[in-house]
């Protein structure tokens, strides 16, 4: 039986294959445009044609079949959703428009931004429901069923309700849900209570109209995966990603396709726990992970905290506080301009910066030789010796050094530095750039990013990454030896999972346990039933963990606290206070030990734990003696060029060390090892890499 | 002892650590805060000063806050000759430096081998600060001692890391809302802890004369590019006028404003001279001192490029003139700056910034809204959904007025003030009604409330809301009533303020402009918010922007043929409304040959 997993990426498409006696193969190829499956289907070949078997053959034999993909998230962006309505209470048409306020830079003169629904396909439905969840003023079906059929006449393809206090009483939202059916039966629609049941009617509302807008989309492409691989032979269970860092049939995700944003990045930190518990001593539990998936355009940066991974309820597409927030909750990825691609450049005062413009991949770093003439990353690696032709994009690409040379010497003769100095004060730039905002992740989450284990993925990190965990003072980076496909990795040892949330707002001063116990039986019998009614035998244990979101009196913003059990007695109430104490004095530095909470939402999180891939290490290629391939100049201050010693990774001895400088080559990434720092073959054939650095 | 030489790969990250730990000083602060003033309006901010007390560093805070934070450290040096390691100052002192009374500055000396390095500022402004009325904003306070707070010249509130208890019970006692209070001034030491740990850090890093070097070299960089960027411009004197709202019965009149610009590319300086104004009033509008400073540079800043770095370095090309009992310059004692942040403050701000537009061409700013008006009000009164009833007071910020227009971009929608800059969160309609017993009917667009021009500025928005059980007050000050944001290079004006109450018939009365009012079940106090200004003619604007504002209801297609000439082939609001390009080119021919506006 095989396991299959694919993520979509805008560049690439990669896939990955677990077999049965534990190994695991990886392939990239270009992501089609048109049709997902054809990139699917290339890359399956090759690692058919690795396995000696057929693409046909390896659907057959799949038991699961895991499907990552950007598509929701890059319609979203690049507006080619569909067409879709608004339907909003009488006298709040502003909704989408105003947000939450908020700039990133009170200096800059920017833009201000559409909304996701323009004001001439937002309707205004007369109703008007109090947060105490009464009527006070009923529902004017007069005024739905003119929304709908200007709708209509506007040729929407969806419409988002998210009615005001909907998530206190629904009944004005559900019978809007009827009259549509009744009048536009064609239409795709989403109701707000039933997606994402949260306070705060601009996050409800965004994540309704993108939800809704995908629906046609979504479902129309799901059916044509779907088709294609059964058409090919496929008879397991087909799962597609979530923002939840776990996966849904395609069913569920058909009927919420807002989740499927951000589900590729959002297994980056799944895998990343894979490989800690693996390889670290005690699992991904005993420690926290700083989880670095390097792109051409962009370094995406993940938090675990002892083997959880860390969540956020604040993505924006299209950039924070001028784009769209997703409104959901999903597996924490902040994303920075920062990659192989970013360019160098001097500013008015005379500084060197490094991004965040990029070359990314297109027309890419001069090095490629496709066009690109703007100094990068990549061209400051292959100028310091750390990369060469053999070893990059599996030998498919030559690096010009002329060209890279070529690009930086404006800068050069500007800053009157060497080419080797202007190349190693770019990778400076660069990785401070990455430094200072993974350091801003890790703080803001309370973690001191000295103590983590940093689990670096993507193509491009081995390069960079010892630096970044020397500047970043971090001692430990487990580099897994399926780097270059992190994401489709971690789909492989993905669970189903689904949250489930109620709003009942409860003050711990004078605590209404009725109301939090009912809250708590509604999403905990929406858990059980959604377990329940997965294919039997699918999963081979569930759980059900509840969490409620909570505020010191007065505090505007909430955070999550773990909830001991789904029935609250008045005694878990100093245990809840404590740990909200904890939290916030973890994440904010202090604690106001007398003061009580308010408590807005409660939350359910059902795991269904699947069946993952064993995983064994293949020894075969492993040599007693460890010879290097060649030597190579490279240098490490900018000034002089040393030998180093260049390394083919798979043959080198599980357990075995070596000092830096060296130079490790990976099928799917380079591993720059800089002078003093140490790298280890961990018997699972992933590296463990040490910086000079003593744990804090 | 000579400086080390550092590269200018070392400034940088060096320069990256110093705004990376500010921000995480004001996470700390946004998120574990009390007030609404504070985790929604975000009026607050942190900086580092130098122990010579210096402005280092200040990320993306706002000017009205930071610049300033050099007279706060040396007020403390001059009261304390024995600076430890351990301690923090609290200072609201507005004649020592600080910005007005309401905001509370906590500075922490940062040591590193035993020798002060840096000073970490965390500064808040709070719900209540002890005033003779339960406000922060008292305009008619005749002098300090009406408004009542209590002030703290640089005075010691921690030792050895933990509170002088005899500072904080004397706050405890005065201030209204004490556990509030002491929730945000938990919030402020939390977040100037976390910076000195972090400044310890690089100091260890480093190294110590690295740090020092560096702080020099970082200030060299900076006046470079403030050099750089005075340098291209034109040389002048310009002298903009501007008038601010009456204030019955002090002012009846308006206040008049004048900022005279003095240009000099040759020397790369410019000046910015204030002492032509009128003498300090009987009224809590006078500008402190570094309010005086600190808003004519907002809208110096907001005219120049974004990227240079807003320090000490910097603002050695500026020169600010003050007159000593200038109603903008050096207030005299006991003369009230209760409000020194907004009302005369916003209006320093958008004068400067309209200056440089309409005489510098291509940049500066109109005017943008100002004040925090009935749209922002404190409301208070008692929740009888609890029993007992419960009393609640606060301020709500559910109002959105617009920004000014500039040379290359539109105004910003949800600007808040001239201060705030679009920094300011909005409440959320459903966690106030669950807050407060209070529903909001109404908040949409307010169409044509935008200074029209080639670059539009932002319109304002109507709102309405009133209590659901028992009576509601609501205190507000409004500005922008008579005297609304203006255009620059031939941009319109914006629509003006205008707060009002609905009772339960649907009649319309009038409200006063800065005051409060009482409201009772089906009355409702109204709003609608003033836009920005509009840069450029609206003759110029692209006839498809203007088809998208009346799409989105920015503006009318009545006001889009009379303001930006410009005609649609239909009348319905949809997809098919299209620009008549003919009837549009004709139009504006003949406005430009009439040689109007």
């Amino acid at each position: 039986m095989l396991t299959i997993s694919v993520d979509t990426g805008g560049t690439f498409t990669d896939v990955a294959v677990a077999d049965e006696s534990g190994q695991l193969q990886i392939a990239k190829a270009l992501t089609s445009r048109d049709r997902a499956y054809d990139a699917i289907a290339e890359a399956l070949d090759a690692i058919a044609r690795r396995m000696s078997t057929s693409r046909g053959a390896l659907l057959e034999q799949a038991a699961r079949f895991n499907y990552g993909t950007t598509r929701s998230t890059n319609a979203v962006v690049e507006g080619k959703a569909s067409r879709t309505a608004f339907f909003t209470t009488k006298g709040f048409p502003d909704v989408l428009l105003l947000r939450e306020g908020g700039k990133p830079d009170p200096f800059r003169q920017i833009p201000y931004g559409q909304p996701y629904v323009p004001r001439h396909l937002t309707f205004e439905i007369d109703e008007r429901m109090d947060a105490e969840g009464t009527v006070f003023r009923p529902l004017d079906e007069a005024s739905v069923i003119t929304a709908i059929r200007s709708a209509q006449e506007q040729e929407v393809e969806a419409v988002g309700v998210c009615l005001l206090w909907s998530i206190a009483n629904s009944a004005h939202e559900l019978r809007v849900g009827q009259l549509m059916e009744e009048h536009a039966p064609d239409l795709a629609f989403t109701l707000s209570h039933q997606l994402n049941p949260v306070v705060r009617e601009y996050r409800r509302a965004s994540a309704t109209v993108i939800d809704a807008s995908l629906k046609p989309l979504m479902q129309q492409f799901i059916r044509g995966l779907e088709q294609d691989l059964r058409g090919e032979g496929f008879m397991g269970n087909l799962f597609i990603s979530t923002s939840y860092g776990g996966s849904w049939s395609p069913q569920d995700v058909a009927e919420r396709p807002v989740y499927s944003i951000g589900s590729g990045p959002s297994m980056a930190p799944v895998s990343a726990v894979h490989e800690a518990n693996r390889d670290l001593e005690g699992g991904a539990a005993e420690f926290d992970l700083l989880v670095a998936d390097t792109g051409g355009t962009t370094f995406d940066i993940g938090i675990v905290r002892s083997g959880q991974i860390e969540f956020t309820n604040e993505t924006w597409l299209g950039g924070r506080w001028i784009g769209n927030i997703t409104g959901t909750r999903a597996v924490d990825v902040k994303s920075i301009g920062a990659g192989g691609g970013s360019i160098a450049w001097i500013d008015s005062g005379g500084l060197l910066k490094v991004g965040p413009q990029s070359a990314g991949s297109s027309p890419g770093p001069a090095c490629y030789g496709r066009g690109g003439s703007l100094p990068t990353v990549t061209d400051a690696a292959l100028l310091l010796g750390y990369l060469d032709s053999s070893n990059f994009m599996e030998g498919s690409l030559h690096l010009d050094r002329d060209a890279a040379e070529r690009a930086f010497a404006p800068l050069s003769e500007a800053l009157g530095m060497t080419l080797l100095q202007m190349a190693h004060a770019t990778l400076t730039i660069a990785c401070d750039n990455i430094a200072a905002s993974s350091r801003e992740a890790t703080v803001a989450r309370g973690i001191d990013p000295r103590e983590v284990v940093i689990v670096a993925g993507g193509g491009g990190s081995g390069m960079s990454i010892g630096r970044i965990a020397e500047e970043l003072g971090t001692r430990g980076v487990l580099i897994p030896q399926t780097a270059g496909a992190m994401s489709a990795c971690g789909a492989l040892f993905a669970d189903v999972i689904h949250e489930f949330t109620c709003v009942a707002y409860v003050e711990t001063a004078a605590f209404d346990s009725r109301a939090a116990n009912a809250a708590l039986a509604q999403v905990s019998e929406s858990a059980d039933r959604f377990l329940s009614g997965l294919s039997p035998g699918l999963a081979i244990e569930t759980e059900v963990q509840f969490a409620a979101e909570a505020r010191y009196r007065q505090q505007a913003w909430e955070l999550t606290v773990p909830l001991p059990d789904a029935a609250l007695s008045d005694g878990d109430v100093a245990l809840i206070e404590e740990t909200f104490h904890d939290t916030h004095e973890r994440m904010f530095g202090v604690r106001e030990p007398n003061q009580t909470l308010e408590i807005l939402s409660w939350t359910a999180r059902a795991t269904a734990r699947l069946r993952h891939p064993s995983r064994s290490v293949p020894d075969a290629e492993r040599q007693p003696v460890l010879e290097p391939l060649r030597v190579q100049d490279s240098s490490f201050d900018g000034v002089h060029l040393v030998p180093v010693p260049v390394y083919w990774g798979p043959s080198m001895p599980v357990g075995h060390s070596l000092l830096g400088p060296a130079i490790v080559h990976e099928p799917t990434t380079t591993i720059v090892l800089y002078p003093g720092h140490t790298i280890t073959v961990m018997p699972s054939g992933n590296y463990y890499m040490e910086t000079p650095h003593e744990h804090a | 002892m000579s400086m080390p030489d550092i590269d200018l790969v070392q400034m940088t990250v060096i320069a990256n650590r110093l705004d990376g730990i500010v921000r995480e000083m004001e996470n700390t602060l946004l998120r574990s805060g009390r007030s609404a003033v504070l985790n929604m309006a975000r009026d607050f901010s942190c900086s580092i000063i130098t122990a010579d007390h210096r402005l280092l560093a200040t990320a993306e805070g706002l000017p009205v806050h930071v610049i300033g934070g050099e007279r706060l450290g040396a007020a403390v040096a001059e009261f304390h000759d024995d600076i430890s390691e351990g301690d923090a100052f609290l200072h609201n002192d507005p004649y020592l430096g600080n910005t007005h009374a309401a905001d509370h500055t906590i500075l922490v000396p940062v040591f590193y081998e035993g020798e002060h390095i840096f000073t970490a500022l965390a500064k808040a402004h709070q719900a209540d600060i002890g005033n003779s009325q339960p406000t922060t904003y008292m305009p008619f306070a005749k002098d300090i001692y009406e408004e009542g707070a209590l002030i703290f010249p640089a005075v010691r509130v921690q030792r050895d890391r933990r509170d002088i208890d005899d500072i904080i019970r004397m706050c405890k006692r005065r201030i209204r809302v004490p556990e509030q209070w002491y929730g945000d001034y938990l919030a402020m030491i939390g977040a100037a802890r976390i910076g000195e740990s972090a400044l310890k850090e690089v100091c260890k890093r480093h190294g110590k004369d690295t740090v020092k070097a560096f702080i020099e070299q970082w200030f060299d960089y900076s006046e470079r590019k403030m050099a750089h960027a005075i340098g291209k411009l034109s040389a002048g004197t310009v002298t903009g006028h501007g008038m601010a709202d009456p204030l019955e019965p002090v002012m009846p009149d308006g206040i008049p404003i004048q900022v005279t610009i003095t240009v000099d590319p040759g020397e790369q300086r410019i000046t910015l001279d204030l002492r032509d104004n009128i003498d300090c009033l009987e009224a809590g509008l006078n500008e402190s001192e570094t309010c005086s400073r600190n808003n004519v540079m907002t809208g110096l800043l907001n005219s120049l490029d974004a990227d240079i770095p807003r320090n000490s370095g910097s603002f050695r090309r500026i020169d600010i003139l003050l007159r000593e009992g200038c109603v903008v310059g050096i207030p005299t004692f006991p003369h009230s700056t209760s409000v020194a942040t907004t009302n005369l403050g916003e209006r320093l701000v958008t004068i400067t910034q309209k200056t440089f537009a309409d005489h510098w061409g291509g940049m500066g700013l109109a005017e943008g809204a100002c004040s925090v008006g009935t749209g922002f009000s404190v409301i208070s009164g008692m929740d009888e959904r609890h029993v007992p009833a419960r009393p609640y007071v606060n301020q709500v910020f559910l109002g959105s007025q617009g920004g000014p227009g500039g040379p290359e971009v539109d105004g910003w929608l949800t600007y808040g003030n001239a201060v705030t800059n679009g920094l300011m969160f909005r409440d959320s309609i459903e966690i106030d009604e669950q807050k407060y017993p209070i529903r909001i009917e109404e908040l949409r667009i307010r169409t044509d409330s935008e200074g029209a021009g080639r670059r539009r500025g932002a319109p304002g928005t109507v709102l309405r809301f009133g209590p659901k059980t028992g009576t509601m007050q609501a205190f507000y000050a409004n500005d922008g009533v008579v005297y609304p944001p203006r255009g620059a290079q031939g941009g319109g004006d914006a629509a003006p303020q205008e707060p009002f109450l609905l009772d339960p018939l649907g009649q319309e009365h009038p409200v006063p402009a800065v005051g409060g009012v009482t409201m009772s079940v089906g009355e409702t106090l109204g709003h609608r918010l003033s836009g920005g200004g509009g840069y450029g003619s609206p003759y110029e604007r692209e006839p498809e922007s203007v088809r998208l504002d009346v799409l989105a209801r920015f503006v009318s297609p009545e006001r889009a043929r009379d303001v930006y000439g410009v005609i649609f082939t239909g009348t319905t609001l949809d997809d098919s409304l299209q620009v008549d390009d003919v009837a549009t080119r004709e139009l504006r021919q003949r406005h430009q040959a009439s040689g109007v506006g």
